[in-house]
């Protein structure tokens, strides 16, 4: 069943039409960036970008600083919004349901199949950025040892060697994608609601939206550790030394108990509901 | 239903069919009651009962990205069942028997809605299943792909398997089915034999260019007249007509009265559903 | 089949009493009673006051509703009293600590050893070297709850505390200890400190104002740790290491204390009383001349001459700024339990400034200018 998922969501061009859109902004930043040489002053614009021009290893992070606010989570929206009622909308939902495919071993499947494009989509624009960093800006040798000439230096001053740079990327992207799952969840909610993967889609961003935005209000401080959005630049932390567990594991235990909510809400509204499309 | 029948389920738009056939597939859950499907309860047996079910419901589906060989494929790996090893022989047999062995690699999208019916078929006869449930399987098909799709329901049903057809079209069931039911708001209102239910009257149509010299010569026998026609009491043309003859009536055509699956539809049924009338207009009726 | 109908009601019920559970999980924790040790007040003082050798790594958040309206002169002090800063604290003892403001896309971590302190400060790449000084503007290290409550605690008297009860803070157990100052000039209502059960290390520190003493005030400052672990941390963790490729530069004094200390070299003609408005002054040593302290306990006044170059644009900012009483005697201004004047004296403009009521910067001023003129 998941591998039928899989291969009805990989085979679809559309998917790959959405990742690659969604590397083509990291692209144009690096290229406009080495072009013009103009890097944003320190302190402002996307994480770690400031810091590209002299060493491109940092350039995935700066990637996926990029894309996170809006372009990843739109596209995971698009594709976890699509997932049942997009087939709802299609008409293949009754013969999936008819062959039979149990509803929670669909969900199920759906669910997972949403996670691994999760992880390829943060994947793919990690490793192009990462190809893009090595052509386009200046990199350290590698293999340069801590003290040496080389080497990355991470935020709070300390070198991290290669090795080091590579397993908290590693980390870095397997936060990222856990922080998406959350989105992931309510657009799979929100998809088994409606027959229109656009409403699904649109319902999960307005609460990224609306989560983002109380966020950033004060009056809302009691309730914005438990916005969905509220740890997802956490995996920033992973670049101090020595690294900032706290908010990364809270953003893990939040994303869990979105996840498990919104799958349970989403199981039962759907294990009951009339497949009328 | 028994097993064996090709049933025809009729009713006119808006009279529950579809949702009948949905509660059958444990797509819609049924507010009150139980639904039994090959003499199981539904949806709880859907695990053991759907593999043995073949359907099309309302129009066919597909990924329109994928080739229609490449669909087969998904919805057969979708279930339980369906050996993985016999699933490239089972595409071909299918595809071959609903007349798109040919296709090869187009995408669906790019298939014409009569192509897209016929896939919709081999789907629901990937698993060789007991029982077929198809609504409205001739929908876009042209009158070629109709008689196609005749012939092929006739011999799947000569090998045993038993076809649930639901339809508004009555000559396709008329052709088809050995056992009829219909379905008026919600309703069974009828469900017999389609040879009983077009059984003979016990009387005869004389067609003739002079009614009236009919009822001179059977007086009392005569049940109706109309224009060009009559319809007498008597079981046996040939005593009919006899009697006519000797009597001098020209005949020009004489029959044993059947009703029409029409008539009986008509008779059975009220109004269509999708009509709706006020309240009082309705009374008047 | 009726049976899944009344399973969705059922599948419902399970997924909502999920959530309320969830929902209520954080309230529980937080309502979990902490425990109530009967140690006196000035018990409790004495062991905040003697922990500055317990050993923590902590994370702590402080948030500050005081809005200095200072210009371009104090901006980083002015940031500190009025955000919300984001600290991770790793402390081995005195002169061997390590904190680090965490911003969202940077950090900014303070390493002290013996001979000084090393300031790294990411998104500029800069390492600055300082070297312990008598006079120093705050940083964020001293927003610590531990080292901020051992502060404010340090030479309060024993007729000004009382306990409060006790509180759970970073899931320790902690002790109330209330202070409120007796000298009149003061300009703080109160201050709350609570101090770890345990090891006597501060864990929350609340200041409260004059202006806004009620029961439902808001803290003028309030910093407290979130977690805290008394472990030794690692010396490798408060090393610090100049990264290749870093801008090294020498500390220097912020330029108002440099100015300050120019001023009183070049003006010997100032010489600053023994008292202003009832608060003693305090022997500081190799403070400038220039510069005096008056006060004790957490009522403090700072009183330093400012050259006209710095004065001028000070006193545009005052006296722009909502709130800011001018007369003859200068310019000055409060902003919760902290007052500022600029003073205009005759050989000068002077810079108050303290824990002190607008009352009693005015009776300052007037004592400095009346006893020179």
């Amino acid at each position: 069943m998941i591998a039928v998922e899989l291969r009805k969501l990989f085979r679809r061009p559309r998917t790959w039409v959405t990742i690659g859109l969604l590397n083509a902004l990291p692209v144009l930043v690096a290229v406009l960036l080495a072009v013009t040489d103009l890097a944003p002053r320190p302190g402002e614009g996307p994480v770690f970008l400031s810091a590209v021009l002299t060493n491109g290893t940092l350039y995935p992070l700066a990637a996926l600083a990029i894309v996170l606010p809006l372009f990843l989570p739109i596209a995971v929206a698009l594709i976890a919004g699509d997932s049942v009622a997009g087939e709802a909308q299609s008409g293949t939902l009754r013969y999936l349901l008819a062959r039979p495919a149990g509803r929670t071993r669909l969900l199920v499947a759906k669910l997972l199949s949403v996670f691994a494009f999760v992880l390829v989509t943060v994947v793919v624009v990690a490793a192009v950025g990462y190809l893009v960093g090595q052509l386009l800006f200046d990199v350290q040798p590698i293999g340069a040892t801590i003290g040496g000439a080389g080497g990355t230096t991470g935020l709070s001053g300390t070198t991290l060697t290669p090795a080091d740079i590579v397993g908290r990327t590693l980390l870095a992207i397997g936060y990222v994608t856990v922080s998406m799952l959350g989105v992931a969840a309510f657009a799979l909610f929100f998809s088994t609601l409606t027959d229109s993967p656009l409403v699904a889609m649109l319902g999960a961003l307005g609460i990224l939206v609306a989560s983002s935005l109380l966020f950033t209000l004060d009056a809302a401080s009691s309730i914005a550790p438990y916005l969905p959005t509220r740890y997802w630049l956490a995996f920033v932390d992973f670049f101090r030394v020595p690294i900032l567990w706290r908010d990364v594991v809270r953003g893990l235990a939040l994303q869990g108990v979105y996840v498990a909510v919104l799958l349970g809400a989403a199981w039962a509204n759907f294990t009951t509901k009339d497949v009328t499309s | 239903m028994r097993a064996g029948d090709v049933y025809g389920f009729l009713g006119a738009n808006g009279s529950g069919k579809t949702t009948t056939v949905r509660m059958l597939l444990g797509l819609v859950l049924p507010t009150k009651g139980e639904v039994q499907l090959l003499g199981e309860p539904m949806p709880k047996a859907a695990r053991r009962v759907l593999p043995r079910v073949g359907a099309l419901v309302e129009g066919p589906a597909h990924y329109g990205h994928l080739s229609g060989r490449a669909n087969l494929a998904l919805m057969d790996a979708a279930g339980p069942g369906g050996s993985r090893r016999t699933r490239k022989a089972r595409i071909d047999t299918v595809l071959e028997q609903v007349g798109l062995s040919g296709v090869g690699r187009k995408p669906v999208k790019a298939y014409s809605l009569g192509m897209r019916q016929r896939l919709g078929l081999a789907a629901a006869l990937l698993r060789r299943p007991e029982l077929l449930v198809l609504d409205e399987p001739t929908n876009g098909l042209d009158p070629q792909g109709i008689h196609e799709v005749r012939d092929l329901l006739l011999d799947l049903h000569r090998s045993g398997t038993t076809v649930f057809l639901s339809s508004h079209l009555l000559a396709e069931v008329e052709q088809l089915c050995s056992r009829v039911g219909v379905l008026d708001r919600g309703r069974l209102v009828l469900q017999d034999q389609l040879a009983t239910l077009t059984a003979p009257t016990g009387a005869t149509v004389v067609e003739t260019p002079d009614p009236q010299r009919v009822r001179a010569a059977l007086d009392g026998r005569v049940l109706e007249l109309g224009a060009g026609r009559a319809v007498v009491r008597g079981e046996d043309p040939a005593e009919v007509n006899a009697a006519l003859v000797a009597a001098g009536v020209p005949v020009t055509g004489l029959r044993l009265q059947r009703p029409t699956l029409e008539e009986v539809v008509l008779a059975a049924a009220s109004t269509s559903a999708d009509r709706v009338d006020a309240p009082g207009e309705r009374s008047r009726r | 089949m009726a049976g899944r109908r009344s399973g969705a009601a059922a599948r419902w019920a399970a997924v909502l009493g999920v959530v309320a559970v969830l929902v209520a999980l954080p309230s529980l924790v937080a309502a979990l009673p902490a425990s109530e040790a009967g140690t006196s007040a000035p018990d409790l003082r004495r062991a905040a006051v003697a922990s500055a050798d317990v050993a923590f790594t902590g994370y702590a958040q402080s948030a500050g509703g005081l809005s200095l309206p200072v210009g371009d002169q104090l901006t980083a002090v002015a940031n500190l009293l009025s955000d919300r800063t984001t600290m991770r604290a790793w402390y081995r003892g005195p002169a061997d600590w390590r904190v680090d403001v965490v911003s969202p896309t940077g950090e900014t971590g303070v390493h002290a050893d013996a001979g000084g302190t090393w300031t790294w400060n990411y998104e500029t790449a800069t390492a600055t070297r300082t070297a312990p000084s008598p006079l120093a503007l705050p940083t964020a290290s001293d927003l610590l709850p531990s080292a901020l409550g051992r502060r404010l605690l340090s030479e309060a008297a024993d007729d000004e505390l009382s306990r409060l009860g006790a509180e759970r803070v970073a899931g320790r157990d902690a002790l109330g200890l209330r202070l409120v100052p007796a000298d009149q000039a003061s300009s703080v209502a109160r201050v709350d400190v609570w101090v770890d059960a345990d090891s006597g290390v501060p864990l929350r520190v609340q200041v409260f104002g004059k202006d806004a003493a009620g029961a439902g005030a808001e803290a003028a400052l309030d910093t407290a740790f979130l977690d805290l672990e008394l472990t030794t941390p690692s010396a490798e963790v408060t090393a610090f290491d100049v990264p290749p490729g870093a801008h090294v530069r020498k500390g220097e004094d912020a330029g108002l204390v440099q100015a300050a200390s120019r001023a009183g070299r070049d003006g010997d003609r100032i010489v600053l009383p023994a008292g202003l408005t009832g608060l003693a002054r305090r022997t500081i040593d190799g403070a400038p001349r220039g510069v005096g302290v008056y006060g004790r306990g957490i009522t403090l006044l700072a009183v330093s001459a400012v050259p006209r170059r710095v004065a001028s644009g000070l006193h545009d900012a005052l006296v722009t700024a909502p709130g800011a009483v001018v007369d003859d005697l200068g310019v000055r201004i409060s902003a919760g339990p902290l007052g500022l004047m600029l003073v205009d004296g005759p050989e000068g403009r002077m810079l108050l400034a303290g824990t002190v009521s607008l009352d009693a910067l005015a009776a300052a001023a007037t004592e400095l200018t009346g006893g020179q003129s």
